[in-house]
């Protein structure tokens, strides 16, 4: 049974500290991994060096007015525009020189906190303890997975998830939704601990 | 009875932006986001105080959006992408 996340020690000894058992470790990992894949998927490269990485995903090397090449060919998922939203509302062109500018570095640093934290719940400890980076990291990576689930889940408004999980009660316990409310409802418990116990800082 | 002259208060103009700096950063209500979270992402971004970061987020949660930053276009737009960093639902635009 999981234990919410709750502070732990004083200054560099901090930790934020969660007990989750195998299963949920790996859950929550493997989430973290698909949408690690969705941001990069794999094949992507990778030079090992995030500092250069950031800057060369931040580089325009095309040099002239033409789009990168998409990293994913095909339809653009619906759940990459809830991770890398639109930054303007009314501009078009604006929007897609912001995106032109700033997709790959974003990309890349969310891929970077997701793959820290799905190796961190890899660790083979029920006892998942943060240190101050690894729990913003963690915090951040755990926001991209709700926002990927919400997106599958539908979810538009805040009343949404209420409307949802009042429909699933009369669904068999194996239907998949009743599987992915009872994940994410999980997911937004554990973040919200995590939150709580940062924000106390 | 005084006979001294009435004097009009002198009321400050809404709102603090200065007009060199045109443009805003605003956050967007979303239904995934948790209100905890926000508060946080504008505490630790912004340097903002807890009462003001959890007003900020107040205004996106009722209101459906809050202006929370200003300043010239390129600092709103690297707040921005700060922003979509966190996952937060944030856009930049000209004042209005």
């Amino acid at each position: 049974m999981a234990k919410a996340f709750r502070r732990s020690g004083r200054g560099a000894d901090r930790r934020f500290v969660a007990t989750l058992d195998a299963d949920e470790r790996e859950v929550v990992a493997s989430l973290m991994d698909q949408v690690h894949d969705l941001l990069e998927p794999p094949g992507h490269p990778s030079t090992g060096d995030d500092a250069f990485d950031d800057l060369v995903a931040g580089l325009d090397l095309t040099g002239g007015d033409e789009p990168p090449a998409p990293v994913d060919e095909g339809p653009r998922d619906p759940a990459l525009d809830r991770l890398l939203p639109s930054a303007h509302r009314e501009d078009d062109a604006a929007a897609a020189e912001f995106r032109r500018l700033t997709e790959g570095g974003l990309r890349h640093r969310k891929a970077r906190a997701l793959a820290a934290s799905a190796a961190v719940l890899r660790a083979d400890a029920d006892k998942v303890a943060l240190d101050e980076g690894q729990a913003r990291s963690f915090l951040t990576a755990l926001t991209d997975v709700r926002l990927v689930l919400g997106e599958r889940l539908d979810l538009r408004t805040d009343e949404d998830l209420e409307l949802l999980e009042r429909a699933a009660t009369s669904l068999d316990d194996d239907e998949p939704l009743v599987h992915v409310i009872a994940l994410y409802d999980f997911l937004t418990w554990l973040q919200e601990t995590l939150a709580g116990a940062l924000l106390r800082g | 009875m005084s006979l001294a002259p009435v004097t009009e208060e002198v009321v400050a103009p809404e709102g603090d932006v200065a007009p060199d700096t045109p443009w805003v950063t605003i956050v967007w209500n979303d239904p995934v986001n948790l209100m905890s979270y926000v508060t946080y992402v504008l505490q630790q971004h912004f340097g903002y105080g807890r009462a003001r970061a959890e007003k900020l987020m107040m205004q996106v949660h009722t209101e459906g959006r809050a202006v929370v930053s200003n300043g010239p276009r390129e600092a709103m737009e690297a707040d921005t992408e700060a922003l979509h960093g966190y996952g937060l639902w944030a856009t930049f635009q000209k004042d209005s």
